[in-house]
C-alpha cells in the first residue's frame, strides 16, 4: 500500500470563497457526498482531500463569516484554482466577493483560475430544478418534477435549505449570469490578467444548484480539468510547495517515522 | 390622584437593597421601567400580585446578595400598583393609551412630589416609552386574539427559534431567556426569537442598565414572582438572563459568563473591545452571524450538563493502561508550537497531553475545555474534512487565538475526536501530519474498536443499594496539582431516564449546589429530604459531592453509603480520572508559546484578525 499513502500528499489546491450562507458547505458536499444536507456555518476552514485521477486535490472550504475574514489569504496562499461563490438570489453577496474575498486571492498562484459560481439556481432556474445526478431520485420533488415540466417554480417556495436565506429568501433572481461575466471581467482586471490569454468568461461562469446538484458536478470536474496543467508544472518544479516547506523544516525523529510511513 | 397612588405604591414595590436612601434613583422611574420590560417578559394575567425586587450594588463593594435574596423573597408582595402596570400592559389598547399619557404626566408629577429627579430619569421613562410604544406597534399585529391563543402556542417543529414569534404566550414560556447587547443597546443574540423584534426589549434592558449606572450603581437582578433577571456587564458587552428556573443569581451569573467566554473565544477580548472603541453603534452580529448555534448549543448544554454547574470536566472512564496508551500516541505526535493534544469521545475527555512549559505557566481551566467541547459539538455537522480555525481560550488567555485542528478519527459514526491546538497560524499542514501519525498509531494499536467500547458505568457498579445517582469532585486527584478539574458522575438511570426526570435531578442538585456555596450562609452537609428523593451533599477539603438516594433512605443509611461509595471512588480512581496528565516540549524557545512571551505571540497570531478593522 504504499502507493496510496503517497497518494494522500495534495498535489493541488482548490479553495471556495465566498459570503456566508451562499452554500459553499453544500457545494462542496453535493459534489463529494451526492447529497444534499443542511449543513451548519463552517468555523475557520475545513480541508478536504479528493482523489481525481491519480492525483490529489486538496478543497478549502472556507467559513464565509465576517469572523474568520482575516484567514482566508491564509487559505488561498498557493492555490491553483479559487471558487468565487455567491448567491443568485442575493445581490449583495455578489457584492462581497468584490470587496471583501477578491483581495484574498493576492496569496493564490499566480497562474490561480477563477471560477465564479451563483448557487442556489434551483430557486429561480425552473431548470436547475431538474437533478443532474441520478441518484437523485429517491430524494424531495424530484420524481415528480423530472416526469412533468418544470412549471411548479412559484407554487412551491422551495424551503430556505440551508441556514441560508436569513436574508429574505425570494425567488426573484438578484444576479444575471451577465452580472457574473462581468464580474469576472474585472477579476482579471484585477489580476492584470489579458482577457485573450485568460480563460474565457463562459467557461469559468457557473450558475449550479448544491439542492439539486445542477452544474455541480460540471464545475467541479471542468474546475479539476483546467488545474490538471498546474499539477503536472508543479511536479515539475520539485513540489515547492508551503507543505513541503513546513514539512523539511521539521525536525527530530518524528520526522523519520512519518517518512517511513510514507514510503 | 390616582398617579398619585401610583408614585407612592411603586416606590414600595421596587425595592432598592443596600443602598444609602439619599442615592436612589427616583424609583418611580424604576418602576416604570421595569413594569415595561416586565409586561413583555413576563406578564401574568393570572398572578397578579407579583412583588419585583431590584437587586443592585455599588460597583466597588460586593454586597452579600445572599441576604438581599432571601429579603426579597420573603418579602410581602405588597406592591400592587407594579402589578396593575403590569396588568395595564398586557392589554395591548390599554398600554397604547397608558404610554402616550406618560409623558404629559410626568411633569404634573415633577412639580408635585419629586425635587430630586434628574433630568436623567425623565429621558429614561421617555425612552422607555417610546421603545413600548413602537413593540406594541410589532406586538399588536402579530397578536391573536385570546380565543386563538391556545393554537398559536404550539411551535411548529420547523422553525427553528430564531424564527419564533417573540409576542406569543410560548416564548415568554420559555425558562430560560439569555440575551446579549451592546452598551450602546445594539441587540447581539437572543436565545429565543430573532434580535431585530427583540430590539425594542433589548433597549428598555439597556435603558434599565444605564439607568442605575447613572446613579453610580451596578444593576444586578431584578426578581419578581416567578422570574429572576441577572444583568452581567462585561467590557462593551451586557448581558441579561430571564430565568423561572429557580436557580440562584450567582448560578446564573455563572451561566452568563460561559456565554461571555464562548463569544470571547470566537472573538477574543481583545477584538472585542477595539471594535467597540472604534465604533460605540457596531453591529457585532456581522461578526457572530453563523455563530448563534454555538451559543444555542452551550445553553442547552448549561442546563443538561452538571460540568458547568461543578466546573469541572467529566471524563470517559477507561482503564488506566488504555488511557496512557492513547496518551502516549498523542505524546509522539508532535510538531513545534503545538500546545495541546486532546483527544475526544461521544463529548467527553478521554486524554489531554499538554506543552510542559505552558502547563507551568498556568492550567488549562475547565471552562476552556467546555467552550472547546461545545464548539466541537455544534460544528459537526459536516464531519467529513479537518478543520482548522482559530479560538480563543478566555481563561487562558483571553486576547489570544490558537489555531485549533478538528478532526474526526472514526469517519463516518463521528464519536471519536482528536484536537490539536498550535499557536502557530499556518502550521496547518504539520498539524494534520500529527493527526496522521496518531491515527497511524491508533490502527496499530486497535484503539478505536477499544474506545468503541468504551462506556460510561451504571451506579449500580458501586454495590449500594438506594443510591441512585451522584457526582464526586475531587480537589486532590494525586499529581493533579495545577490540573484540570475534574468529576465523575455514573450514568443517569431510571427514575431518571426521561429528560423531564433529569432536568428535575439537576435542578435538585443545582439546589443542593446553591445551599453549599451560599455566599451567605454556605453549608458542609445538606441532608435534604425531597418529594421523591433524599439527597445529601456533603463538601470537604478533599472533595465535593452531591448523591441522591431513594427517598425511604434513613440518615443512618446514607452515611455508611456515603463512605462505601468513597471508598468505591478510590478504588475506581485510576479508572474514573486522568490521573497523570502526560506532557510533550514542542517549543524550543520557551518564551514562544507560553504566557511569558505572550506579547509577541499576541502580534503574530492577531494579526489576521486586525485586518477586520
Amino acid at each position: 500500500m504504499p502507493e496510496v499513502s503517497k497518494m494522500k500528499k495534495p498535489d493541488v489546491k482548490v479553495v471556495l470563497l465566498g459570503d456566508m450562507n451562499v452554500g459553499k458547505t453544500s457545494l462542496l458536499h453535493r459534489y463529494t457526498e451526492r447529497k444534499f444536507k443542511d449543513t451548519i456555518s463552517t468555523v475557520g476552514g475545513a480541508f478536504f482531500l479528493k482523489q481525481w485521477g491519480p492525483y490529489n486535490i486538496s478543497i478549502w472550504d472556507t467559513a464565509g463569516r465576517e469572523q474568520f475574514h482575516g484567514l482566508g489569504s491564509m487559505y488561498c496562499r498557493g492555490a491553483a484554482a479559487v471558487i468565487l461563490t455567491y448567491d443568485v438570489t442575493n445581490w449583495q453577496s455578489l457584492a462581497e466577493l468584490e470587496e471583501r474575498f477578491l483581495s484574498l486571492t493576492d496569496t493564490a498562484n499566480h497562474d490561480c483560475i477563477y471560477a465564479v459560481v451563483g448557487n442556489k439556481a434551483d430557486l429561480t432556474d425552473p431548470k436547475a430544478q431538474l437533478s443532474q445526478v441520478s441518484d437523485m431520485a429517491s430524494e424531495d420533488r424530484s420524481d415528480y418534477e423530472e416526469s412533468i415540466e418544470p412549471q411548479v417554480l412559484s407554487a412551491c417556495p422551495t424551503p430556505p435549505a440551508s441556514p441560508a436565506s436569513l436574508s429574505g429568501i425570494t425567488l426573484h433572481k438578484q444576479v444575471t449570469l451577465e452580472d457574473a461575466v462581468a464580474l469576472y471581467g474585472r477579476i482579471l482586471r484585477y489580476k492584470g490578467l489579458e482577457e485573450k490569454s485568460s480563460l474565457p468568461a463562459e467557461k469559468m461562469c457557473f450558475e449550479t444548484s448544491a439542492k439539486t446538484g445542477y452544474n455541480v458536478d460540471t464545475l467541479f470536474e471542468a474546475l479539476f480539468d483546467l488545474v490538471l496543467p498546474s499539477i503536472l508544472r508543479k511536479r515539475n518544479e520539485n513540489q515547492e510547495s508551503p507543505t513541503v516547506d513546513l514539512e523539511e523544516c521539521r525536525g527530530g525523529s518524528s520526522n523519520k517515522r512519518a517518512r517511513s510511513a510514507c514510503c | 390622584m390616582e398617579r398619585d397612588n401610583h408614585q407612592e405604591g411603586e416606590a414600595q414595590g421596587v425595592k432598592i437593597c443596600d443602598l444609602p436612601r439619599e442615592s436612589n434613583p427616583p424609583a418611580d422611574a424604576l418602576a416604570t421601567s421595569l413594569s415595561l420590560l416586565g409586561s413583555h417578559m413576563f406578564p401574568d394575567p393570572v398572578e397578579r400580585n407579583n412583588s419585583i425586587t431590584v437587586n443592585k450594588e455599588e460597583p466597588a463593594d460586593s454586597l452579600p446578595d445572599g441576604t438581599a435574596e432571601e429579603e426579597s423573597l420573603d418579602a410581602e408582595p405588597h406592591s400592587n400598583q407594579v402589578t396593575e402596570l403590569e396588568t395595564e400592559d398586557t392589554e395591548s389598547t390599554e398600554c397604547q393609551n397608558n404610554v402616550s399619557t406618560q409623558p404629559s404626566d410626568m411633569g404634573t408629577e415633577d412639580a408635585a412630589t419629586d425635587n430630586d429627579r434628574s433630568d436623567s430619569g425623565e429621558f429614561v421613562v421617555t425612552m422607555l416609552a417610546k421603545a413600548k410604544l413602537e413593540e406594541q406597534g410589532i406586538g399588536v399585529k402579530g397578536r391573536s386574539s385570546p380565543l386563538l391563543e391556545a393554537g398559536t402556542q404550539e411551535i411548529p417543529a420547523f422553525m427553528s427559534h430564531r424564527d419564533e414569534d417573540v409576542t406569543a404566550d410560548s416564548w415568554r414560556q420559555h425558562r430560560k431567556h439569555v440575551f446579549v447587547l451592546s452598551e450602546a443597546g445594539k441587540p447581539i443574540y437572543s436565545r429565543y426569537g430573532s434580535e431585530e423584534a427583540l430590539s425594542s426589549t433589548m433597549g428598555v434592558m439597556m435603558a434599565l442598565v444605564s439607568f442605575v449606572q447613572s446613579g453610580d450603581n451596578i444593576i444586578r437582578s431584578v426578581y419578581s414572582d416567578g422570574h429572576t433577571v441577572v444583568f452581567l456587564q462585561k467590557g462593551p458587552l451586557v448581558l441579561v438572563c430571564v430565568s423561572s428556573s429557580r436557580q440562584t443569581e450567582q448560578q446564573l451569573r455563572g451561566e452568563l459568563l460561559y456565554v461571555y467566554y464562548q463569544i470571547i473565544s470566537m472573538l477574543t477580548q481583545a477584538s472585542i473591545s477595539r471594535i467597540f472603541e472604534h465604533k460605540k453603534n457596531y453591529d457585532l452580529r456581522r461578526l457572530l452571524a453563523g455563530s448563534e448555534k454555538i451559543l444555542d448549543g452551550l445553553l442547552n448544554l448549561v442546563d443538561s450538563d452538571p460540568s458547568f454547574l461543578l466546573a469541572a470536566v467529566h471524563c470517559l472512564p477507561i482503564a488506566s493502561s488504555l488511557r496512557d496508551a492513547l496518551s502516549q500516541i498523542l505524546q509522539k505526535a508532535i510538531t513545534p508550537n503545538l500546545v495541546f493534544s486532546i483527544l475526544i469521545a461521544k463529548n467527553q475527555l478521554l486524554t489531554i497531553v499538554q506543552e510542559k512549559t505552558v502547563i507551568e505557566d498556568t492550567r488549562l481551566e475547565p471552562a476552556d475545555v467546555h467552550l472547546l467541547l461545545n464548539l466541537i459539538g455544534a460544528s459537526s455537522a459536516f464531519q467529513a474534512g479537518e478543520i482548522w480555525t482559530p479560538i480563543c481560550l478566555p481563561l487562558f488567555n483571553p486576547d489570544c487565538y490558537f489555531y485549533a485542528y478538528i478532526s474526526y478519527l472514526d469517519p463516518p459514526e463521528c464519536t471519536v475526536c482528536l484536537l490539536l491546538l498550535s499557536t502557530d497560524k499556518e502550521a496547518f499542514y504539520a498539524v494534520a501530519e500529527c493527526k496522521k501519525k496518531i491515527e497511524e498509531a491508533m490502527m496499530a494499536q486497535n484503539a478505536l474498536s477499544l474506545i468503541a467500547k468504551v462506556q460510561s458505568y451504571s451506579v449500580s457498579q458501586v454495590g449500594v443499594s438506594d443510591l441512585r445517582h451522584f457526582m464526586y469532585k475531587p480537589f486532590d486527584v494525586p499529581d493533579n496539582y495545577r490540573q484540570l478539574t475534574q468529576f465523575t458522575s455514573p450514568e443517569m438511570e431510571a427514575p431518571y431516564s426521561s429528560e423531564e426526570e433529569k432536568m428535575r435531578l439537576l435542578d435538585l442538585y443545582r439546589y443542593m449546589h446553591s445551599r453549599i456555596h451560599s455566599t451567605s450562609r454556605p453549608l458542609k452537609l445538606i441532608y435534604h429530604v425531597a418529594e421523591r428523593e433524599t439527597l445529601l451533599a456533603w463538601v470537604t477539603s478533599k472533595f465535593e459531592l452531591y448523591t441522591c438516594f431513594s427517598p425511604l433512605v434513613t440518615k443512618s443509611c446514607a452515611i455508611t453509603a456515603i463512605t462505601k461509595l468513597l471508598r468505591w471512588i478510590k478504588k475506581e480512581e485510576d479508572r474514573l480520572f486522568i490521573r497523570y496528565p502526560p506532557k510533550y516540549s514542542t517549543t524550543p524557545n520557551p518564551s514562544k508559546s507560553s504566557r511569558g512571551g505572550k506579547s509577541d505571540q499576541q502580534d503574530s497570531t492577531d494579526n489576521g484578525f486586525l485586518s477586520l478593522l
